[in-house]
Order: C-alpha cells, then structure tokens, then sequence
C-alpha cells in the first residue's frame, strides 16, 4: 500500500522531487530492517508473536493519532492540541457514562466534541498560518482545561476518573483481545482499515487531491478553485476527531481514565510523520509514508526497551534521530538559492 | 529609559494590545486587594516572575530572527542547567560564584550555538531542531536527576528569600535589559530585525544573515543561563521536569507581547510586558478560590489567553497592511 500511495502522490506535487521521496520511503524501509535484524540479534525473544502483538497494539494508537498530524503536515501545518484532545476523551468518556449515559451515546458525543474543537481551530488559526502550531497549542489548553472543570466538579480527584469501563471496549484495546476468536487486539485491524480507506481516499478523491495541491502550491490550488481555508477547517476537525477515537481508545487499554495520557503524543505524532518522509513544508509524503514512519518509531522503542533503556534515554535517543531524518530528505535549499 | 520607553510604547502599535492588558489586570489585581503592592509582594513577585520573564526575553532574538524558529527547548534547556548545576557542579563541591555563574550562562550559550550551527549548516526548518532539542534534553534532565532534589549553592540560597525588593535576582533582570539595551544600538539589531523580516531581502543587500542567526541564538542561551539562575535561586534546588511548562509559557508570554512569531517584529519591552501579564493573570486567578478545579481554571485561562491574542495580533496587522 506504501508505494502505491506514494507513486500517485509525487506526480502531482510539482515541487517535490520523485527521486527524493522514494529516498525516504526506502530509507525508512531499510532503517526498519535494521532495527528488526538489531532486536533480533540483541534481544532475546524479539522476534515472537508476543511481541509482534505489543509492538503491532502500541503502533495502531500512534498511527491512529498520527492522521490528523500527517494531514496537518501535508498543507504545512503542525496540530499540537493532539495530546489535549487526546487526555480530555481519556477523561470525558468515562465521566459522561458515570454521568448515566448509554456508552454509545456518549463515544459520539467525545467524537464529536473533538471533531469541533479541531474545527475551531482550524477556522480560528487559518489567517495566522505560520502561527498555526501555537494556536492549536492554545486551543488544546483551552480544551483539557474545561474537559478538566466539568469532570472535577463534585469529585476530589482531579485528572483522574474511576468508571467501569465497558467490557466491548475493553476488549477492542486490550493486549489480550480477540477479533472473532483470533487473537488479535481490534484495534490493531481498526488502525489497518483506516489506513487503507485514508490511502484510498487521499489519491481517489477531489478532496485527497486538494490538500497535496495546496500543500504544493497555494496559489495554484486557488486558481483550481479549491478553498483553502475549506481544506484546511476540515483537516483541523479530522485530526481532533481522530485524537478523540484515540483518546477513547486508550480508555480501553489502560481501564481509567486519566488526562496525562496523551502527553507522550505532543512529540511522537511529530516524530512519526517526519521520520515517515512527509515534509513539514506541505505537499509531499502520505499517510503510508506515517505508517512506516509509526513503525520505525515503534519497533525502535521496543528495541530501546529490551535493551534496559528508561524513558528518558529512549526519548534522547528519538529526539536525536530527529534532525539526521529530515536532514536525509528535507533540507531546504541555500539562501542563495531562494532569490 | 522610561521615556525612551513610552516613545517606543507610542510608536510601535503591537505594544497597545500587551500594555493595555497589564492595565487591566493591574487594575484588577488592586480591587481584589491582596497585598502585591507592599514591599514583601513585589519582592515575592519579582522572585516568582523573573525565570518566566528571563525565559520570554531568551526566544525573542531567537524569534526575531525568522524562519518561524520559535525556541521549543528552552525550557528544557533552562532546566539542562538548572540540574547540571545542582548535580555536577555543587555535587562535587564547586560552588564559587564565578564558576557557577559562568557554567550556566556558558552552557545556554554553547548549547544554542550548536542549534543555530545545525540550522545554518544542515538546513533543517529551526522548528525541527528545536524539537529535537527539546526531546534530547527533557530526556537528558531526567537521566542526570530522576527526581526534584538537591541544594542551591549556600551563597545562592539567600537569594530566594523574597525579602527585599532588591535581591540579586532583580539584578540577573537588569542585566539582561542592559545587554539588550546595549544591542539595540548595534548594527546587529538592524540586521536582525532585516534578517527575520525577510531573510532574502536582507542577503541580497548584503547582510550577513548567518552571522545575525548565530548571535541571536547565543544572546538567546546566554538569557537562558541568566533565567536557570534565577530558577535556581527560586526554587533553591533541581528539578529536571519543569522544562516543558517553561516553554509553553514563555512562547504565551511572547505571543501576549505582541511579538510575531513569524519574525521581524519583537522586543524587549513586549515580552517582559507579556510575561508579567502571565504573572498577573495567574496570580489574578489564585485570589478566587475555585477549590480543587483552580489548577484547571488557570490552564483553561491561559489557553484562551494565548488564543485571544494570536487574533488580536493578526487584528493589528490586517489593520496596518491595510492602512
């Protein structure tokens, strides 16, 4: 699916080079090897269906909140209200069924609370551009903060909700879930579903092909006739609905909700998209480019892990092989250059 | 100075929006009447603003500079010196003032030339590298100090008393200003205010925009070294976890100062204006007793804040392109 995504994706963005995208793809390609061959050798039992299921479990709500990053990044934008929205679904959802709501009920109110939130900030960050990033920042903060009040209120316990967590969704995420009787966590099918559609999606309809037209040149897509500040409201609504599903999601894997549980998501959204080959410029790369990029990032933790390495040095490690991946593929050219 | 100031203040309209807003809340802080304005408050509030206020004047070169490079690690950088501080420098016994003086101010200057050399030279968008230095040192802090520990230095420790109006640490803030000052009639400032305006305009008429970058940055991490102290002296031990916040609020406290993050346009004056606006806002909010929500209340504040004056911003400029 990576490199038919990516075949279609290049004819169109006039400023990207082909040559340089498939440098990423296959240097994401090969760096995952890598890492394979690495666990393999170094880590005693790496390589089993036991932990192919955890690293698999851990890479589906990575990549699930990683959409709405990698549409982000596709016009140029960065959405960091994810991890906000992200711990205020954790919250919410457990606090509304409390609250005597029937589970369903309540899941498409989160979703559809995160699809506003990201509409909002999506309408309301559309003139700042360049800015952007720090009001999704401040519209995130808005978010959790309230999502924060309503839950707290008449509880002593703030952050944290305590609720029976349905038995259903429970098994979506749990490490031990079953899909009709296979051993496969839901999620994990969910995440390579959406995937497939999103691919699809991105190359088969006008819509798809708005946002590499936008993201390759503003000027052009305007004279096409697309709606920028369209394109970019809804891609803003998909990335807060898809970090609500996430959010909710993660409900289900740890059993409580609690608001901190988004956190590691402000950077590693960020790192999966850029260590997949989509510029943060806009206009190149795709979702299948994200879900090597999820994988790498994934397999490489899980590496660190068995290697006996704390969070800390695991997050020293990703945030130096930051710069060398965007070096590899995203410099951007001399001043002299530019004129 | 003050009236260099207001003629600054009269001049440059992207000061209304931060000094009418400090009015304001200065007005309002009065009418809740809980002691700021005696001797013991404004001391307390000096101690309590000055690691923020350092920390907002630390990414103002860096934002200035352009390219959209706002400083995601400084607050973990703030923090990087803060531990190393308390763990390698007063765990082995050195505390001489000039030693630890030079170390923090030394090691926020290395540090940022090391981020300006790799966004010069490998041309990666500012943003990313400084991603990756946030990354690197909120791992790094932990790794040197698990957890919020240590002693400040015996000398240092008086320091964080809040007693009189003028500590040393009112002293850290007037240095800053004095630098910046200083700056402000070099031909550096010029360039740098050329450099993030339009960074092509400003090569071709021959300024030399890397040489701009890199001393934006290394003033940047030398104020970082000045804001660790302070933190320091604040909180009179390490804490390798406060980094994160640092960054959110020193990039609210710039954006509040009506900076652009998009270069050119900044100041001094703006984002101390910015930065003790944060501090009355906060403090605004811990005279109303929201109980147990207060922490998100203040949160929520703050987000709306920032969303508030991102628009009011683009207000001011829509106005100008126009006018």
């Amino acid at each position: 699916m990576v490199s038919t995504v990516m075949k279609t994706d290049t004819g169109v963005t006039m400023r990207s080079n082909p040559l340089r995208t498939y440098k990423g793809i296959s240097i994401g390609f090969g760096l995952l090897a890598c890492l394979l061959v690495l666990g393999a050798l170094l880590v005693p039992g790496f390589v089993s269906s036991q932990n192919a299921r955890s690293i698999l479990l851990l890479a589906a709500f990575l990549g699930l909140a990683s959409i709405g990053q990698t549409l982000c990044a596709l016009v140029g934008a960065l959405d960091l209200s994810t991890p906000y929205i992200i711990g205020g679904a954790n919250i919410l959802l457990p606090s509304l069924m409390v609250a005597g709501l029937p589970a369903p009920l309540a899941m498409l109110l989160v979703l559809l609370l995160g699809a506003l939130v990201g509409a909002t900030n999506g309408a309301l960050s559309f003139k700042l551009q360049g800015q952007a990033l720090i009001m999704s920042l401040g519209v995130g903060f808005a978010a959790v903060g309230a999502v924060q009040i309503y839950t707290s209120l008449g509880s002593q316990f703030g952050g944290t909700v305590f609720a029976p967590v349905p038995e259903w969704l429970r098994n979506i995420s749990a490490f031990n879930g079953k899909f009709f009787g296979v051993p496969i966590p839901p999620v994990i099918i969910i995440w390579a579903v959406v995937a497939i559609a999103l691919g699809w999606l991105m190359h088969n309809t006008w819509f798809g092909r708005s946002i590499y037209a936008i993201g390759g040149s503003r000027t052009a897509a305007a004279r096409l006739g697309i709606s920028e500040f369209k394109v970019w409201t809804v891609i803003h609504s998909v990335s807060g609905a898809m970090s609500a599903i996430t959010g909710m999601l993660l409900l289900g894997f740890s059993g409580g909700g609690f608001v901190g549980v988004g956190d590691p998501y402000l950077f590693t959204t960020v790192a999966a998209v850029v260590i997949g080959g989509t510029s943060l410029l806009g206009g190149a790369g795709g979702y299948g480019a994200t879900v090597l990029g999820v994988l790498v990032l994934t397999v490489l933790t899980s590496l660190l892990v068995g290697l006996g390495l704390s969070f800390p040095a695991q997050q020293a490690v990703v945030g130096l092989l930051i710069v060398p991946m965007v070096a590899i593929y995203a410099r951007s050219p001399h001043i002299r250059n530019q004129i | 100075m003050s009236s260099n100031a207001i003629r600054q203040l009269a001049r440059d309209r992207s000061l209304f929006v931060p000094a009418g807003l400090f009015i304001v809340l200065l007005a309002a802080v009065a009418t809740r009447g809980h002691g700021l304005f005696t001797m013991n408050g404004i001391a307390g509030a000096i101690l309590v603003a000055t690691p923020l206020i350092l920390t907002a004047l630390a990414i103002t070169p860096i934002v200035m500079a352009g390219r959209g490079a706002v400083d995601l690690s400084v607050g973990p950088l703030m923090g990087f010196i803060n531990v190393t501080l308390i763990t390698w420098l007063v765990g082995n016994g050195v505390t001489n003032p000039v030693a630890v003086i030079g170390w923090a101010i030394g090691l926020g200057a290395a540090f940022q030339l090391i981020q300006a050399l790799v966004i010069i030279y490998v041309r990666v968008a500012p943003i990313i590298v400084t991603l990756s230095g946030f990354l690197v040192l909120s791992g790094i802090n932990l790794m040197v100090m698990s957890r919020p520990g240590g002693v400040a230095p015996d000398w240092m420790l008086s320091w964080g008393a809040g007693t009189s109006v003028f500590s040393p640490v009112l002293f850290l803030l007037l240095v800053a200003y004095v630098v910046w000052a200083g700056l402000r009639r070099t031909m550096f400032y010029r360039n740098l205010r050329m450099t993030g305006s339009d960074e092509r305009m400003a090569y071709t008429s021959g300024v030399p925009v890397d040489t701009v970058r890199i001393i934006a940055h290394v003033v940047g991490g030398a104020f970082t070294g000045l804001a660790a102290l302070s933190y320091t002296s604040l909180i009179s031990s390490g804490d390798p976890t406060q980094g994160s916040t640092y960054t959110l609020q020193a990039v609210t406290a710039l954006v509040l100062g009506g900076a652009s993050l998009s270069g050119g346009r900044g100041g001094a004056l703006g984002s101390t204006l910015g930065a003790i606006n944060m501090f009355l806002i906060s403090y605004l909010l811990s005279t109303f007793n929201f109980g147990t929500v207060s922490g998100f209340v203040t949160q929520m504040a703050f987000g709306l804040i920032l969303v508030g004056s991102l628009l009011v911003n683009v207000f001011v400029i829509c106005r100008r392109a126009a006018a």
